[in-house]
């Protein structure tokens, strides 16, 4: 980093050339703008508590419902559908053997000038029937489960027809707050690395099963520490946030409170206002769209 | 000489007909075999910030669903200007299953299901877009489509080839 040997050139000054002044970034081309050795102390790029967060996504298992505009249209889609069909092979066989009922039960029937008489055990009408009693013996499952009867957000098992992250409730300071899965960086490992260590920290071995999508962090968020936490050497933390998509598992290993698995616009709901908005931006579900 | 059309046409009868003639004092040419063996084309390999040849391939039941879904990436392809190579579906499989009932007259109720398989080739998927369109094809995934991403494989371009028996019994013969 060609920023980082400037920095220790004496004759360009000294903490001057801090990490961009008050700008606080650590952004190596930044010390071109730095304003000159102001009075207080300039941020440095040691002074952050770098964190790598997981943002664990669960996706839909089952399509949206339709709309009234949307189920009005294709209703209207399958009437056209069917009054432009043909007639299949079933149902000329329906038609065939009525017919030659019909023609059973005239007056002028004569059993002897019947060609083929064994050939009518079982009749298009009567598997028709056998079919139909089978589909009403069919139940499907129901799309709302239990846990979207009694609000119950710890389980995967609501919301099947859209996305939910996990989120959990840590203590920070003096006070618990939910955020996402996030841990410290250490030195010598990548920041996918860390987000993939808080995956593997909240759940034991091989309970959450995840894919992370890519090597670069999809979101970012600063924030400096209350007066009280802050040392000499912490200013605040930087977290860097990883998307991945569940594949397996869920969360047994924590406390019931203390993790849920939530949809975007429940979001809101737990999140504070700074950090949701961060969240927001690479946090997308498509139910937005289709109100 | 010859009927009235023919005399009407001079060209023929003139002595210099003929005269820039050559092809038949060359040597006979033997006529070429018509269709060669088709060649995969030269993979591109996947550099740091790209990847190769990719195959998106798309198994169900439902023909509609898997059929829309693959419109849908296609389309999607073309709008955030990713090259699509091939767009190709592999033979439907039929599967077909008995229910044997013993109850007075043996009935053997057989039904068929069809599974198909629609395969989106895909090249040059920069690793910025990777991670978000794979994101955006597991949201819009229908119910009853699995999806999956391969990388694309000399093997894979033979399976789409029919077997010959009679031309590898021939080869095994020799060999």
């Amino acid at each position: 980093m060609a920023a980082a040997t400037l920095r220790r050139l004496p004759a360009l000054g000294g903490r001057a050339l801090g990490a961009g002044g008050r700008q606080g970034t650590g952004r190596p081309g930044s010390w071109l703008h730095s304003v000159a050795g102001g009075p207080g102390h300039t941020p440095r790029l040691e002074d952050w508590q770098r964190c790598g967060a997981v943002c664990l996504q669960r996706a839909a298992t089952l399509s949206r419902e339709k709309n009234p505009m949307e189920s009005a249209f294709a209703q209207l889609l399958e009437q056209v559908e069917l009054e432009k069909s043909l007639y299949s092979d079933h149902e000329l066989q329906v038609f065939e053997d009525e017919e030659k009922i019909r023609w059973r039960q005239a007056e002028d029937y004569d059993s002897e000038e019947e060609e083929d008489v064994g050939q009518d055990i079982v009749t298009a009408q009567d598997l028709e029937d056998m079919w139909e009693q089978k589909l009403r013996q069919f139940r499907a499952a129901d799309r709302e489960q239990e846990a979207d009867k009694k609000d119950d957000r710890s389980t995967l098992n609501r919301r099947l027809d859209e996305k939910l992250t996990l989120l959990v409730k840590e203590k920070v300071g003096d006070e618990e707050i939910w955020l996402l899965p996030q841990s410290e960086w250490k030195p010598g490992e990548t920041m996918r690395q860390t987000a993939e260590r808080t995956l593997s920290a909240l759940s034991g071995r091989n309970e959450l099963q995840a894919a992370f999508l890519g090597n670069a962090p999809a979101g970012f968020y600063k924030y400096k520490y209350p007066k009280a936490m802050r040392t000499s050497d912490t200013l605040g933390a930087k977290v860097f946030f990883f998307k991945a998509l569940l594949v397996n598992g869920d969360l047994k290993a924590r406390r019931k409170g203390d993790y849920v698995w939530v949809t975007k616009s429940e979001l809101k709901d737990y999140l504070k206002p700074k950090y949701l908005r961060q969240v927001n931006r690479f946090i997308f579900d498509t139910a937005a769209m289709y109100p | 000489a010859g009927n009235n059309l023919a005399s009407e046409r001079h060209y023929r009868s003139m002595p210099t007909h003929g005269i820039g003639k050559y092809k038949y004092l060359l040597p006979r040419e033997v006529p070429r075999k018509k269709r060669e063996k088709l060649k995969m084309k030269q993979l591109k390999p996947g550099t740091d910030t790209e990847y190769g040849v990719l195959n998106i391939q798309l198994n169900g039941y439902d023909m509609t669903l898997v059929e829309h879904y693959i419109q849908y990436i296609h389309r999607l392809c073309n709008q955030l200007k990713i090259r699509v190579e091939e767009s190709y579906a592999m033979p439907t499989k039929s599967t077909e299953f008995s229910v044997l009932q013993e109850q007075g007259t043996k009935m053997n109720m057989e039904g068929v299901i069809q599974s198909h398989e629609r395969i989106v080739q895909v090249s040059g998927l920069s690793s910025l877009l990777a991670p978000i369109v794979v994101e955006v094809l597991q949201t819009n995934q229908p119910e009853g489509v699995q999806l999956c991403i391969k990388e694309h494989t000399e093997a894979d371009f033979n399976a789409r080839f029919k077997a010959r028996p009679e031309l590898e019994g021939l080869m095994a013969q020799i060999n």
